[in-house]
């Protein structure tokens, strides 16, 4: 179904480029929402077995994780935690956005370059998988808040997730179900991290933590 | 005895010791169960080594469980760092007062999250799949983290922030590069349900795309070597070592950081089949020089005892890593001195720990005068950095010995001569600072009061264990101890 695959990677893009451009966090939020139910979606289209209860499994949990639970863990989290309610780059929108452009370039042209080698993996979702693991590290690195760090985290995992379902044809279940419960778990543990230093420093702005050096 | 069965009382023993220390009344209670848990665990792997020396391999649960002497001699290694360390955490939280104080839910938390953590260390070392082995390690990362802010302050908060972003990026990474490893196998007409078995993967009948090999490597080792500490992707190690409480650290760096080397291991063999052997060696050698070169640099300007200890840390990972790319001599070489590190490197931030406690700072101008302070600690501190910088006759010298006759077996004197520049440093610089906290005047007045010697019987009985053990294995190998380690490079495809 490349229709569907097309669709899926040009909401995708979006979804990205308003992550990079977008200035309320809550909004973010929404927007990786989204992408976790979009993506969720691309092992029931591309698995060449048919819907068996592995692959659905497997849709299921990773939508209702990505899609529904962490997003509502986060927005949670914002709404406990009093400061910032903005991202708060130390990048700024215009510059991440020609960021986003010139990933995209390099992520078709990877893509491209990885295909001889993979012959199954559909090259638009090859470019999705790339293209959305370069911007979940870019918002790691370029955000101020600790909020946007665990987003940028989660488009990482995104990413990971479409780049293993179109590559491996085979994975058993209780890996799959293994690395599910470890994001889980991350969320949480990034969660609390991140209360206990809202707490400690009346703000969850990761340029403060700057005390430890050398 | 029963080996199969060994692996999961072993895996079992730590998770329920983790769920009980929940339970418990008292912190005494939670510090003593530790020690009898690390003590059964103990018994338990010392069980699996020995068979797996005797028939070559243990295997369990239909082989997603598979352990050969190399997994066995580190799985020896993780349960002494963590036997030791658990005795001291009784020592060094018994001693712990004021907002630092050992309460009952900080108990709770500790033991619990202790526990956890052997046991995460454990599944890595005991799966045979690689994706198993990779849940194991970021589990490691997750439940260690709130090891890190056990007492949360503005700097262990930081430390812990740091520590858990970039180690849980670094093992995304190493999912990409355990992907890339399935589909090389997949994509070469590969081995269908189990393709993400390290002994499929490892057998040199299975044919693997080179490309996507060369790509597995790459993600394998950036990815776990964030976590192995090694340079220049190391920035969270000397926080968080110098930051968590004392046991923590000890754990970490003498046993946490080669779990994620161990898994970097398991990627070697099939990348030398795929690519050849040139590939993967020079990667190996290229990260463990850079890490000593780096390290050495750093340990000259520090002030923080334990934040020269971490930096030890990422010398002594370096030169693991440059002997695992230094064929079957530097192999031999890393293996031996994977033990003496552990050893030597625990004893260390122990003595540390407990001085730094009395002194009420790790800066080490305020740790001066360490043997008049506390003989026991100070004497400990003194014979483990003696060592860790490779003074004979500790057994680190023998190990670092080996590793320069392998390199120059292998004519790699470019390797040999920045291996023996970088040590120079840090021997010297080491030196200089050891020379200042054990003998310098002491800050604070030497206390009158003499403790019972009951209360330091077990400060002393680690002190002597490590000790004898490091004076012992750098005077005389016992034969089946070289066998044992050479057992354990053959496994890694190194054959001496």
């Amino acid at each position: 179904m490349p229709a569907a695959l097309a669709t899926i990677h040009a909401i995708a893009l979006v979804s990205c480029f308003a992550l990079l451009g977008t200035s309320r966090i809550g909004a973010c939020i929404r927007w990786l929402s989204l992408q976790g139910i979009l993506l969720g979606l691309v092992p029931l289209i591309t698995d060449a077995g048919g819907l068996d209860l592995r692959v659905v499994l497997l849709a299921g949990g990773n939508i209702a994780l990505k899609g529904i639970i962490f997003p509502a863990v986060l927005l949670r989290l914002r709404a406990r935690t009093l400061y910032p309610r903005e991202v708060e780059p130390f990048v700024g929108f215009i510059a991440s956005i020609l960021f986003g452009i010139v990933a995209l370039g390099v992520s078709v042209w990877l893509a491209l370059e990885l295909k001889p080698a993979l012959p199954h993996a559909p090259v638009l979702m090859l470019e999705t998988a790339i293209f959305v693991v370069s911007i979940g590290l870019f918002t790691i690195v370029s955000r101020r808040s600790a909020l946007m760090q665990v987003i940028g985290y989660l488009m990482l995992e995104n990413g990971i997730f479409v780049f293993g379902v179109i590559t491996v044809v085979a994975t058993p279940l209780l890996v799959e179900l293994g690395v599910l419960l470890d994001a889980f778990v991350a969320v949480f543990v990034m969660g609390i991290a991140i209360f206990h230093i809202n707490q400690e420093f009346g703000s969850m702005d990761v340029d403060q933590l700057n005390a430890l050096k050398g | 005895m029963l080996p199969d069965y060994s692996i999961f009382v072993m895996l079992a023993a730590a998770i329920l010791g983790a769920l009980i220390c929940l339970a418990l009344p008292r912190p005494e209670h939670v510090l003593r169960l530790i020690v009898a848990v690390s003590a059964l665990e103990l018994a338990l792997a010392a069980n699996i080594w020995a068979s797996v020396l005797a028939d070559g391999f243990v295997t369990a649960a239909d082989r997603w469980f598979y352990i050969d002497a190399f997994s066995a001699f580190y799985a020896i290694i993780l349960v002494l760092v963590f036997l030791l360390s658990s005795i001291f955490a009784g020592v060094y939280f018994a001693n712990e007062t004021g907002e630092h104080g050992f309460t009952l839910p900080v108990a709770h938390r500790f033991g619990a999250l202790w526990l956890g953590s052997l046991a995460a260390m454990m599944l890595v070392l005991v799966s045979n799949n690689l994706g198993i082995m990779w849940v194991g390690m970021e589990a490691t990362t997750l439940l260690s983290a709130f090891l890190i802010s056990l007492h949360p302050s503005r700097l262990s908060l930081e430390a812990m922030w740091k520590y858990l972003i970039i180690c849980s990026v670094g093992i995304a990474f190493a999912f990409i590069g355990t992907i890339f490893a399935a589909a090389s196998i997949q994509s070469a007409g590969g081995a269908g349900g189990d393709a993400l078995f390290w002994t499929t993967l490892a057998s040199p009948e299975v044919k693997l795309d080179p490309t996507l090999m060369k790509f597995a490597f790459i993600f394998i080792l950036v990815g776990y070597g964030t976590k192995t500490g090694l340079a220049p992707i190391h920035s969270w190690l000397p926080d968080a070592h110098s930051q968590a409480p004392t046991p923590v650290s000890a754990m970490f760096s003498g046993f946490l950081l080669n779990t994620a080397l161990y898994c970097i291991m398991r990627f070697v063999s099939p990348a030398r089949h795929a690519l050849g052997p040139e590939f993967a060696d020079g990667l190996l050698i290229f990260f463990g020089t850079t890490s000593i070169l780096v390290a050495a640099g750093f340990i000259v300007f520090q002030r923080d005892a334990k934040r020269l200890l971490a930096y030890h840390s990422v010398e002594h990972l370096g030169i693991i890593t440059l002997g695992f790319g230094l064929g079957p001599l530097g192999t031999f070489a890393a293996l031996f001195h994977t033990l003496n590190h552990s050893v030597c490197k625990s004893l260390a931030f122990f003595a540390v720990g407990r001085l730094g406690q009395a002194a009420g700072s790790h800066d080490m101008h305020r740790l001066s005068g360490a043997l008049r302070a506390d003989r026991l600690w100070g004497i400990a501190l003194l014979g483990s950095v003696l060592a860790l910088i490779g003074v004979a006759p500790f057994s680190v010298f023998m190990s670092e010995y080996q590793l320069l006759r392998a390199a120059a077996a292998g004519g790699k004197w470019l390797i040999l001569v920045l291996f023996l520049a970088a040590s120079s440093v840090v021997f010297l610089s080491a030196l200089r600072h050891l020379i200042d906290m054990a003998y310098g005047e002491p800050q604070s007045p030497v206390p009158a009061a003499r403790a019972s010697i009951a209360s330091i019987l077990p400060g002393i009985l680690i002190v002597a264990s490590a000790m004898g053990l490091l004076v012992f294995l750098g005077l005389w190998m016992p034969v089946w101890f070289s066998g044992a380690l050479g057992s354990a490079a053959a496994a890694l495809g190194a054959r001496v």
